[in-house]
């Protein structure tokens, strides 16, 4: 049974105060940085409203509507005035809260990313030991090849030509979109994760068809995170295999496998837990190229067709979420340094 | 030992690839809904007071009803639809239509002659950009109610508040966007802040249309679903389904594999590759939208009227059209629409590079000058844009291109900030009027006169006598007198080098599966599916 002192408790809740301060403090940053620099940029949100052919006393009306005639501060304390209210505006893409769009969009995102991060995780990381226990061998060079394809060839480039291949010839993928069309909106929307969706409903035929729409983007988005990760680890196991304690283990009689598996691999777990943090936060932004590509409806689309009109509700609502999330994925992988390195408990 | 650290990856890749041919299935729409892949980015509203853009009015037409349509494209033919029949006063200062007593809106609401006066009132009295249409003829948010009001249940008077054409209203009402009856007590029972339904039919419709707005989601998919109880038949589709669909190839394989039934809007090489190709059919469907190259005369070179007329010679336009606009557009040198009866034939300007050297000259610019052209940085638009820059440097004037979204060119455009601009524009449908109005007339040239809305104006063209000949033709009920006045102000145009030169008319290109029947392809992109089937 653990006891802790009072002086730990102060301890442990001065350090919960100091990150909940500094999280707070970045994401003020953030927006802050976000807004005045929507405000500069040379897009009109007005006439995205009003139409090109719109005369003055029209876009007045709607310009003041906006507020923007108010000074830059004021409009920035009022955003924060109502973001402090949970109104995060309207989207002027949508007419719809933004927080609904964002809830509306993201599980298509998350859904692709959880994907290409567990493709890139499976793939990545036995390829980057598969590299290391091999330097210089053959099996470093394949690796070497893949993962500077993963890297090089443009995302777009390889979509297209992904569709060609598995879904125009080999007819193996679905197309774009999400879903064949004929099933979209015949699915009840519950968490707005297809494959989820489909089977609570069960309708194999729509969870077949979403698996195979899928596939594609989440293999394609993932090879980019196989080239990241395996590199990465890669690098930290050649850090580990060169420490004596390995020689001592192979001396001591280890087999090679339980050398590399039960003891290097074991060291870099932390080191990794990084990375793929990183790695599945840069999916979760939203892949805009993939997305335009596979006509995926996801956050990254959203982001960009907001960002292209100017819609400064929906750019800051997105900027929030994506900033939490990394929030999100650094407090979760602290945790998780715990489970795996009990130097930091 | 090597072996067994690599073998994990290489089960996982035969794994992946195992998988494949398992889910292989031939796709195939269903035989009861249609499946249309489009751009749907520029679609952010539904509400027909504030939906201007082509894509809203397609499917704008097919949850609401107007009252008149016109007849073959004809601006000056009109067909019933919500009004049976309808009659003018004789001194054309009058309109009255008579309604159909069957038609219900989606809702269940019974549409009359209420409904109709509010939809036109709501308009105006929310004043967004559609509402220019009505200003045009004297409208205004606190005349409107007087001038257009139910006399009965199926009875709509509409008063002319100035001396103009009844036939350019009866038009308005036909092909407007903001001339779609709305139902008003639906519309009120979401009334918010007394805006009139404002915000919430940006997302939701409340028609009386052959079909009903089952899903939207912004930048994603739009689904219709027939309106079983459809005052004209109900629809042969059972569902329309709209997915957007930017990505031009992406477009091109799902056509080929059989996942879409009908495409808008791919590039022209993807429309060139499915052209004469076994399963697929190519219709082009022109538009009342013009490309053009406009020059600002509050710019000191393009005042001077031989610097616009060596520029309209420093135009390769045979070469344009023959090069870059197939399956964009249709050479069109007037500022009107070829087919109309008011349009003179095309005047033949050609690059012609002595003769825009000597008039440079003439204008005291014999090695040409400095000037920028602004455009989008998408197809045809940036095609044309380099095209128009290597001409131009034949005649000495040096053009860098910026390019921008469309916010950032019209945007630049309506703060008459620009020198030259590659655009597209004019009013949906071909009308001699409204496209005369819309590029050759400007009632005000100061900065202050804010009006935006006249192209002449952004190009800070000003011509008196032109106004007065637009004006004429605009009041003008004799059909001979009329095509004359729109015949001379045509000339008159050419005559001063008006520094909005056009290049071509719009042409839309739809690809779709050869079992679609019955498509009929709309002038405004405001197509209606009603008719639509499959056959197979």
């Amino acid at each position: 049974m653990v006891v802790m002192t009072a002086s730990a408790l102060g301890a442990r809740a001065s350090g919960t105060a100091r990150r909940a301060s500094t999280v707070l403090v970045t994401l003020l940053g953030l927006l802050m940085l976000t807004f005045f620099i929507g405000r500069v940029m040379p897009l009109d949100p007005v006439l995205a409203v009003v139409g090109p052919d719109a005369d003055h006393s029209t876009y007045q009306q709607v310009y003041l509507a906006m507020g923007l005639d108010k000074p830059l501060w004021t409009q920035f304390g009022l955003y924060l005035n109502d973001l402090l209210h949970g109104n995060f505006g309207n989207a002027l893409l949508t007419g719809h809260p933004v927080l609904d769009d964002i809830r509306r969009v993201f599980p298509a995102t998350l859904e692709l990313a959880t994907l290409a991060i567990l493709f890139g995780v499976l793939i990545g990381l036995p390829l980057g030991v598969c590299a290391a226990s091999n330097q210089g061998r053959l099996g470093d060079h394949v690796a070497r090849v893949i993962t500077l394809f993963g890297y090089s060839t443009p995302i777009f480039w390889l979509g297209m030509i992904g569709l060609l291949v598995f879904y125009a010839w080999l007819g193996w993928a679905g197309g774009a979109g999400r879903i064949d069309l004929g099933y979209d909106g015949l699915v009840p929307d519950v968490t707005g994760l297809l494959l989820i969706d489909t089977s609570l409903a069960g309708d194999w035929e729509a969870f077949a068809s979403a698996l195979r729409h899928i596939l594609l983007p989440a293999l394609i988005l993932g090879l980019n995170s196989v080239a990241y990760i395996s590199r990465m680890t890669r690098s930290f196991m050649l850090e580990q295999l060169s420490q004596e304690y390995i020689i001592t283990a192979r001396v001591k009689g280890l087999s090679r496998r339980q050398v590399v598996w039960g003891h290097a691999f074991r060291n870099i777990l932390v080191q990794l837990l990084t990375v793929v943090a990183l790695a599945y936060g840069s999916l979760l932004e939203g892949a805009v190229l993939i997305e335009t590509v596979f006509a995926w409806p996801g956050f990254g689309q959203y982001l960009t067709s907001s960002l292209m009109l100017g819609d400064m509700n929906a750019v800051m609502g997105c900027v929030l979420v994506i900033g939490l999330i990394f929030v999100a994925l650094n407090l979760i992988s602290d945790a998780l340094y715990k489970v795996f390195d009990p130097r930091t408990r | 030992m090597k072996t067994a650290t690599c073998a994990l990856p290489l089960r996982l890749l035969f794994a992946a690839l195992a998988l494949g041919p398992l889910t292989q299935a031939w796709a195939k729409t269903p035989a009861d809904q249609l499946i249309v892949g489009m751009s749907l980015v520029n679609l952010f509203s539904l509400d027909p007071a504030n939906a201007p853009g082509l894509d809203a009015s397609g499917i704008n037409a097919n949850l609401y009803d107007t009252l008149v349509k016109r007849d073959q494209g004809d601006p000056e033919k009109h067909l019933p639809q919500l009004a049976e029949r309808w009659d003018v006063s004789d001194n054309g200062r009058r309109v009255t239509f008579h309604l159909r007593q069957d038609v219900t809106f989606h809702s269940g609401n019974p549409l009359t002659a209420t409904d109709v006066a509010w939809s036109l009132y709501r308009v105006m009295k929310l004043n967004y950009g559609l509402a220019t249409t009505w200003k045009a003829y004297g409208y205004t948010r606190d005349n409107i109610q007087a001038l257009i009001r139910a006399t009965d249940l199926h009875t709509l008077v509409i008063d002319l508040p100035q001396g103009m054409d009844p036939l350019l209203v009866i038009d308005s009402l036909a092909t407007s966007p903001s001339a779609v009856v709305v139902d008003r007590q639906l519309a009120l029972a979401h009334e918010k802040n007394g805006d009139l339904g404002a915000a919430w039919l940006i997302t939701h419709e409340a028609g009386s249309g052959p079909f009903v707005l089952s899903k939207w989601n912004a930048n994603d998919v739009l689904v219709l679903t027939r309106f079983d109880r459809y005052w004209g038949g109900a629809a042969a589709l059972k569902r329309v389904v709209m997915s957007n669909m930017t990505e031009s190839q992406s477009l091109r394989l799902m056509l080929q594999r059989g996942d879409l039934d009908l495409a808008y809007g791919m590039a022209a090489p993807d429309v060139r590759a499915l052209d004469g190709e076994r399963g697929l059919q190519v219709q082009s469907l022109p538009r009342g939208t013009m490309y053009y190259v406009a020059m600002s005369m509050k710019q000191p070179e393009f005042a001077k009227r031989e610097v616009r007329e060596a520029v309209r010679s420093l135009i390769d336009y045979q070469g344009m059209d023959r090069q870059v606009m197939p399956y964009y557009g249709t050479l069109n040198q007037r500022p009107m629409q070829l087919g109309l009866a008011a349009r003179l034939p095309d005047p033949g300007y050609r690059l012609d590079v002595a003769h825009a050297r000597e008039l440079l000259a003439q204008a005291g610019y014999p090695d040409g000058f400095s000037t920028t052209i602004r455009t989008l940085s998408e197809p045809p638009f940036i095609d044309i844009a380099a095209r128009l820059q290597a001409t131009l440097a034949q005649g000495g004037i040096k053009a860098s291109i910026i390019t921008g979204t469309g916010n950032q060119v019209y945007g630049a455009m309506r703060a008459r900030n620009f020198e030259i601009i590659v655009a597209r524009g004019a009013e949906r449908y071909p009308h001699p009027y409204f496209s005369l109005r819309t590029f050759a007339y400007n009632p005000d040239n100061r900065d202050s006169a804010g009006l935006p809305n006249f192209q002449g104006w952004r190009a800070s063209f000003f011509d008196p006598s032109l106004n007065g000949l637009i004006d004429q033709a605009g009041a003008e009920r004799d059909t001979g007198k009329r095509l004359s006045l729109y015949h001379q102000a045509q000339a008159r145009y050419d005559q001063q080098v008006g520094p909005i030169l056009m290049l071509s008319q719009m042409t839309d290109t739809v690809v779709s599966a050869a079992d679609i029947k019955g498509f009929t392809g709309d002038d405004a992109g405001a197509t209606r599916y009603l008719g639509v089937h499959k056959q197979r």
